[in-house]
């Protein structure tokens, strides 16, 4: 079989491609299907932290490219499903320890046997972001209603255009805030997709619960009750294809029918 | 007590529009200022470009009419794929066509000038036009950013002293004008 490889990418930092990663991983295994998480982010790896598996890494990624171990070696099966594996970033070396040839060569073995190999990027655009994107064909793009934020997405979506392999980039916007998009302080779901123009994939709202299952090291996907943890749900249920409404979140009157205008749109391009 | 006033603020809320258009304002200043940003990362003009964009236009536009330059406004507008660039231009007053004419053979006079122009002129165009890439004067590399045109400009009074480098170590890097400079103290 040959799986999708998507990178999960922002530019900015503190966005939440870690956080989006573990919940989409952990929520397209929950559906049954053979997950791999690669974390990219070599000297700050922190995806083990969230799926609570620190204590259990033996490799990692850069031991599977300098042949200290075999690529299965190197992958950690999550507590409660076996179907997700993590293959985990080198804490003590940078970004330079590998390259993108290398990092495309591991996902292309891969997808050989998972259907999903979601790569959690580094922040910023140069070699860690240029290794992650390598192997992939599609890309979610995270990021918050904020300017800062938004800039830096769109400079990503800029440098994702010029890759060929990239057949599909979406839009995750997490940390919405519906009470500050109410009252105008925020710039709403429609604001961004109009400035960025690419299709969206999730709207994430800010949840608390999110610091809470950080603490646990458990995604917020497992949480049934969880906001953010069913609108995590929702985007693992649309990279399968599923057309899924968005979740209310109760903005100015008219947003669920632009929404599904904006659903409608994403129907034609996929 | 707890239902009239909920009803109350609820029906309040409809008769106070300033205090939403306060949040507005914040929300849409954000939008606005992102939509400038991204169009300039976009299209890789500066506002140093743009203003050196806007006087050439003004320039050439005010040849043929009278116009009002402080009201002039350029814009960029974007429709899906397509970037444009919108321009407004107040006209005062039509020029008749001796002035037309007047001002076409200035300009062109001028060109002319700008070709027969001297080292030190060329210089100074190439100041002003250097981050376009291409450059009317091509006596010098027009990609040097300005540090280095700066220490170019310094070198030849140097190496006048010297009377040794050739011009190309004229050009050279930075770290080779340290170098220069040692030898030179070794020889003094």
């Amino acid at each position: 079989m040959t799986g999708r490889v998507i990178v999960i990418t922002s530019g900015k930092g503190g966005v939440g491609k870690t956080t989006t990663s573990a919940n989409i991983g952990t929520a397209l295994a929950k559906s049954g299907y053979k997950v791999v998480l690669i974390d990219t982010d070599l000297g700050l790896r922190n995806l083990d932290l969230l799926l609570g598996l620190e204590n259990r890494i033996v490799y990692t990624i850069v031991d599977v490219i300098e042949e200290r171990c075999k690529l299965k070696q190197a992958l950690v099966k999550d507590k409660k499903n076996p179907n997700l594996q993590l293959l985990a970033a080198a804490q003590t070396r940078d970004k330079t320890a590998v390259n993108a040839e290398q990092l495309k060569d591991i996902c292309d073995k891969l997808k050989e046997k998972n259907d999903f190999v979601l790569v959690d990027c580094p922040a910023g655009i140069e070699q860690g972001f240029q290794n992650a994107v390598a192997g992939a064909s599609e890309a979610i793009v995270v990021t918050t209603p904020e300017m800062s934020a938004i800039r830096d997405a769109d400079r990503i979506i800029g440098l994702l255009a010029t890759k060929e392999e990239i057949t599909s980039t979406k839009l995750l916007l997490n940390r919405v805030r519906p009470n500050l998009i109410k009252s105008n302080e925020m710039m709403s779901v429609d604001d961004v997709v109009e400035i960025l123009e690419i299709p969206l994939v999730g709207i994430i709202p800010e949840d608390t619960g999110i610091i809470t299952s950080t603490n646990k090291g458990e995604p917020i996907v497992n949480d049934e009750n969880a906001l953010a943890g069913k609108a995590y749900r929702n985007v693992a249920q649309r990279i399968l294809g599923e057309e899924i409404p968005f979740l209310d979140l109760d903005e100015p009157k008219g947003f669920m029918a632009k929404i599904k205008n904006v659903f409608a749109k994403l129907k034609v391009k996929v | 007590m707890g239902l009239f006033s909920d009803i109350y603020n609820t029906v309040a809320k409809f008769f106070r529009p300033q205090e939403e258009q306060e949040g507005e304002a914040s929300k849409s200043v954000a939008t606005n200022r992102l939509k400038l940003v991204l169009m300039q990362d976009r299209t890789n003009l500066t506002p140093r470009i743009l203003e050196q964009m806007r006087s050439e236009l003004i320039d050439l536009l005010s040849r043929y009419v009278e116009l009002d330059k402080e009201l002039l406004e350029l814009n960029f507008e974007q429709e899906g794929d397509q970037v444009a660039l919108m321009l407004s231009i107040p006209v005062i007053r039509a020029k008749d066509e001796e002035e037309i004419e007047a001002a076409i053979k200035a300009h062109q006079e001028e060109i002319s000038e700008d070709e027969e122009c001297d080292e030190t002129e060329s210089e100074e165009t190439e100041e002003t036009e250097s981050e376009e890439g291409e450059t009317v004067c091509e006596s010098e590399e027009s990609d040097t950013d300005e540090t280095e045109k700066i220490s170019d400009s310094e070198k030849p009074k140097k190496s006048k002293k010297k009377n040794v480098s050739t011009p190309e170590e004229m050009k050279s890097s930075e770290g080779e004008e340290v170098c220069e400079e040692e030898t030179e103290e070794i020889q003094g």
